[in-house]
This record gives C-alpha cells, sequence and structure tokens, in this order.
C-alpha cells in the first residue's frame, strides 16, 4: 500500500473489488435522484427512469456510476432524512442489479454516506471540501473511498461571489493534500483516495481554465485526479454556448485533463466520453487501437 | 475646518466593470457608460484630489500606485501569454504595474475608473474595514471631507447579492427592502439614513457597499446634497447603483 501523498507517480486506484492501473481512463456516470439538478432536471427523478439510465450508462461503457440527491447549486433544502430516502434504497437496488459495478455516492454529509455505504456504495464524492470532517470515518469504517475536493473554502450549495486566489492551482494543491492527509489519518486506505479540483465551485471560469491547464501539478501529487467538467458554466462561458451545446466543449476539456493526468471523468455523455478517452489512451500509446488495417492490406 | 468635498459618485464595484475580466463580448456597457460618466462629471470639478473610498478586510490607505491584481481574479491574463483575453475599450488602463499587489477589490476598481478616465493627478486610496461600525465610518468620512482640498470623492459600494434565485447569494427576501431602501436615501439626498443601516443584515445580505456608504454619509452632512441616479438594476442579482452627489448651489464647502 503506498501512500502517495508526498508526491511522485500514479500507483494503483483501488475501487470496490478492483484496482485500476495508471493507464485506465475511468468514466463516472452522473445519476442524479433530483428533480432539480442543472443539466437535464428530473430526468432521473423517477426511479425507474434511474434504473434505466444505469442499464444504458452500464452498456456504454461506464465504469462507475455517481448517484446524488441534492443538487449542487442553492435551493429548496434537502433535509438527511430526504436525501437518504432519495439515494440509498436506490443505491442498493443497483448494487442487486449490478454486483461489480462501482458506486458512488455523491454526498457531503457522514450521515448519508453512512447508509449508502451500508447500502453497497464504494466512494463517496464529496463535491463541497470536506465540509463535514466525519466523511473520512465513515469511508474507513466501510472500507470505502474518499473524493477529496477543493470548493474554495465555501459551505454547500452557494455560489462564488468575487473569489480570488493568489495562486488557485497552489490553493487546490494543498487544500486537496490536506484532505487526503486527513482522510488516511481517519483510516480511509490511500489507494481509495482521489482528489478533484471541482471545476466550477468557488472558481470563475477563469480560475477553471487555470486549473485545468495546469492539471498535471495536481497529477504529480501522486493521488489519482477525478476531474467532474461535464456541461459546465466555465465551458458554456468560454464557449458562448448554453447548456445543451457544451458537449464539444466538455469532450476538449476531457482530452486536455487525461492527456494532462486526470484518471476519474464525471460525465452525463458517457459513450462520447469513453470514446474522447480511447482516443487519448491510444494517443499516449497506452492502448492499441481498435482496429488497424489502414493501408496495411 | 470647512467641508471641502466638490462632489461624490457613487459607483459598484463587481469585478466585470473591468473589461479585461470579462472575455471578447462587451458584458453591461450601460453599466460601465454609467460609471464613466459619473467619473467624468466628478473630474469635472476638477479637483484637487480624488478620493477613492471602498470596503476591504480592514480600514487603511494604500499606496496611490497601487491598482487591482488581475491575477488573484483571472490567472492567465495578465501574463500576456496564450490565453490572454482581449481588452475591448480598455483605453491603456494601468493594471498590476507598481504598487504593492492586494489593494481591495472595490479600491482596485475604483483607481481603474480613474484611470480609464485618463485621471493623473492626485488620488487617495481609502479602504473602510468591512465591520467597521457606522459611526467609525462617519468619522472617517469627515476626515477625509475635512483634509482642507477640494476634494472629490469616488465611492465605491455594492447593494445585496441575494436579489434572485441566480444571485450569487441565492434569493433571500430582504434584500429588495434593503437595497430601495438604500436607493431612495440617495435619490433623496438623505445620506443620515444610510448611517442608519442595519450592519449584520447588510453582511447577510452580501451588501459590500455598506461601510463606503457610510464614509460618504460622514463626508457630505446637512444639508442634503443634490443627487441624480444615473443607473440602478440587478442584471446579475447583485443591486448596482451609479449616483452623482454635490453640494447644493451656493452652499458648496460650508456646513
Amino acid at each position: 500500500m503506498s501512500d502517495p501523498g508526498q508526491g511522485g507517480p500514479q500507483g494503483v486506484l483501488r475501487l470496490g473489488r478492483q484496482a485500476f492501473g495508471p493507464d485506465r481512463l475511468l468514466v463516472m456516470a452522473i445519476v442524479n435522484r433530483t428533480p432539480d439538478s442543472f443539466y437535464q432536471p428530473g430526468v432521473t427523478w423517477d426511479p425507474t427512469a434511474a434504473m434505466e439510465r444505469v442499464h444504458v450508462v452500464v452498456g456504454e461503457g461506464a465504469d462507475i456510476v455517481d448517484i446524488g440527491g441534492v443538487p449542487a447549486r442553492p435551493g429548496d433544502e434537502v433535509e438527511v432524512s430526504e436525501e437518504i430516502r432519495r439515494i440509498v434504497p436506490f443505491v442498493a437496488a443497483v448494487r442487486d442489479a449490478y454486483p461489480d459495478l462501482i458506486i458512488s455516492a455523491d454526498t457531503w454529509r457522514h450521515e448519508v454516506a453512512r447508509e449508502a455505504c451500508a447500502a453497497g456504495a464504494d466512494l463517496i464524492n464529496d463535491t463541497w471540501g470536506g465540509w463535514d470532517a466525519r466523511l473520512g470515518e465513515v469511508a474507513a469504517e466501510f472500507g470505502a473511498g474518499l473524493v477529496c475536493s477543493h470548493a474554495g473554502g465555501l459551505p454547500p450549495r452557494t455560489r462564488p461571489f468575487r473569489v480570488a486566489y493568489a495562486d488557485v492551482v497552489d490553493d487546490v494543491r494543498r487544500t486537496t493534500l490536506a484532505l487526503a492527509e486527513r482522510a488516511v489519518a481517519a483510516g480511509v486506505e490511500p489507494a481509495r483516495i482521489l482528489i478533484d479540483p471541482a471545476h466550477d465551485f468557488g472558481k470563475n471560469t477563469w480560475h477553471s481554465l487555470e486549473v485545468t491547464r495546469r492539471l498535471a501539478e495536481l497529477a504529480a501529487t501522486g493521488w489519482p485526479v477525478l476531474v467532474s467538467l461535464s456541461n459546465k458554466d466555465f465551458v458554456g462561458e468560454t464557449l458562448d454556448a448554453p447548456l445543451d451545446e457544451r458537449v464539444a466543449g466538455t469532450l476538449a476539456t476531457t482530452a486536455v485533463s487525461a492527456w494532462l493526468g486526470a484518471r476519474v471523468f464525471r460525465v452525463h455523455q458517457v459513450r462520447e466520453t469513453r470514446h474522447a478517452l480511447s482516443m487519448v489512451s491510444a494517443i499516449r500509446g497506452d492502448t492499441p487501437p481498435a482496429l488497424a488495417v489502414r493501408g496495411l492490406a | 475646518m470647512p467641508a471641502t468635498i466638490a462632489a461624490a459618485a457613487l459607483c459598484p464595484s463587481p469585478p466585470l466593470l473591468c473589461p479585461q475580466l470579462t472575455g471578447r463580448r462587451p458584458v453591461l456597457p450601460e453599466l460601465r457608460a454609467a460609471c464613466a460618466e459619473v467619473v467624468g462629471r466628478l473630474l469635472g470639478q476638477d479637483p484637487d484630489v480624488v478620493v477613492v473610498v471602498g470596503p476591504g478586510a480592514a480600514t487603511g490607505t494604500w499606496d496611490a500606485g497601487s491598482r487591482l491584481d488581475l491575477s488573484a481574479l483571472a490567472p492567465g491574463i495578465a501574463e500576456g501569454g496564450r490565453g490572454t483575453a482581449i481588452a475591448e475599450g480598455g483605453r491603456g488602463t494601468a493594471i498590476a504595474d507598481g504598487g504593492r499587489s492586494g489593494v481591495p477589490l472595490a479600491v482596485g476598481l475604483g483607481a481603474m475608473l480613474l484611470d480609464q478616465a485618463g485621471y493623473r493627478g492626485p488620488r487617495h486610496l481609502q479602504a473602510v474595514g468591512r465591520d467597521e461600525p457606522a459611526g467609525a465610518c462617519a468619522k472617517l468620512g469627515a476626515e477625509l471631507a475635512g483634509s482642507g482640498a477640494r476634494t472629490a470623492l469616488l465611492v465605491m459600494g455594492d447593494g445585496s447579492a441575494r436579489r434572485t434565485l441566480k444571485a450569487p447569494g441565492y434569493l433571500d427576501p430582504r434584500a429588495a427592502g434593503f437595497d430601495s431602501g438604500v436607493e431612495r436615501a440617495i435619490r433623496a439626498g438623505d445620506l443620515a439614513a444610510l448611517l442608519e443601516l442595519d450592519q449584520a443584515l447588510a453582511r447577510d445580505l452580501m451588501a459590500t457597499g455598506r461601510p463606503a456608504w457610510q464614509v460618504l454619509a460622514g463626508a457630505l452632512p446637512a444639508p442634503a446634497p443634490a443627487t441624480e441616479v444615473l443607473y440602478c438594476d440587478d442584471p446579475f442579482g447583485v443591486a448596482y447603483l451609479v449616483a452623482y452627489l454635490h453640494p447644493r448651489e451656493g452652499e458648496e464647502g460650508t456646513r
């Protein structure tokens, strides 16, 4: 078991019963159990539609499903009990249907994380920068993984307001490293810890672009890097594109991020992301083309 | 000592006032135009000194050469390398050249407005602490007004950032009432009303302008100045107010 906290090469990432070397680029499919998330709100609010979405994304090559019950943006309060009601039975249902699929619970609350892990979740995806310090203890208790993210110190479900950083990447690096070390201290297996710069969270578009541009600095920490780019505002602002026209921008950012060392990609469009990542893997020489006969006959 | 405020201008302080920060498309041209116009009127008074007042972490003055550090808000554009933003209408704005970094946003944006107007005369950059109570703010205003020099005040401050569901601070139902109270006070020249603003409520509503407005109130005590509002809107859920205030005819410079 390695502790990459001091920086160095990327090692094995363990999720559930599986282990992934640094060459494996993983697709995490978003499955929102919410009526009001920003992208296609409510599309998987119905449990049947949500399970259908899981079937589809598994078929498209998702390695992980990320199940969330609270939108990131501000809105009506979602109590702990309601968040549990939204995601825990669904985690259990997905676990029943897919014994080996890696299930991630998108939550910042340890009470919810505990129930989700008990129902079969393998990973706790905390987008809000360790706001709840007890998440690590839950991950340790269940042998689950933990995503350590940077939200610029914002409380959950708040928007950035005139945020400024002397060096945003340095702030991301320090924050996520400290959270990863806190998780190790809480007993989380180091090979199950990821870091996430959390594009758009506590960041304006310039900050998210800078984080992307310098993603290699985060990969150099040795911790596996997860990026959540999908259809986000920094893509929309960069391209002046409304929500339904951000896929190409998302995929471009995905490819650059993969090239710079990101290993897990949290997305809405699984098939397109899989293609983009397979292309990057082939360009890097990590995987051969599916078929190569051109000019070879 | 007689007060010597020749005129005062009120502008908001969102980073998006700075053309370099907002990308290729013009953003809120009408707000930028209103700010340019009100600063132009202020400078038209031919003051001995322009005092820029804006909220900051703590009360204090900044070197007149201080400018906003854009790299903190927009890494990648200050270096002038790849990814450089195209300034639309920046007109030679000096950015991050000289002066120590870290000047508060509002003060730095005030300095930028003066630069954009081509002002090269004496300037005094004054931050007022975001938690400074009303009395201290008013006292600071009186001191700034009592310097003996013919002074133009450029007051940088914003209303609530919680006016709509899409506002930076989401919707707070108290925001509308708070902001309309400020607007009413400015329109009526009733600056004493600004001294009554609830400090805790202003903080809850993310109304960063509160201490700067109270400095203004201290600098322009009775009689009520003549005022003109050039812009009052909340295009992104934050209350922006641009106004021009000047002592009434025959009363300038005395109290």
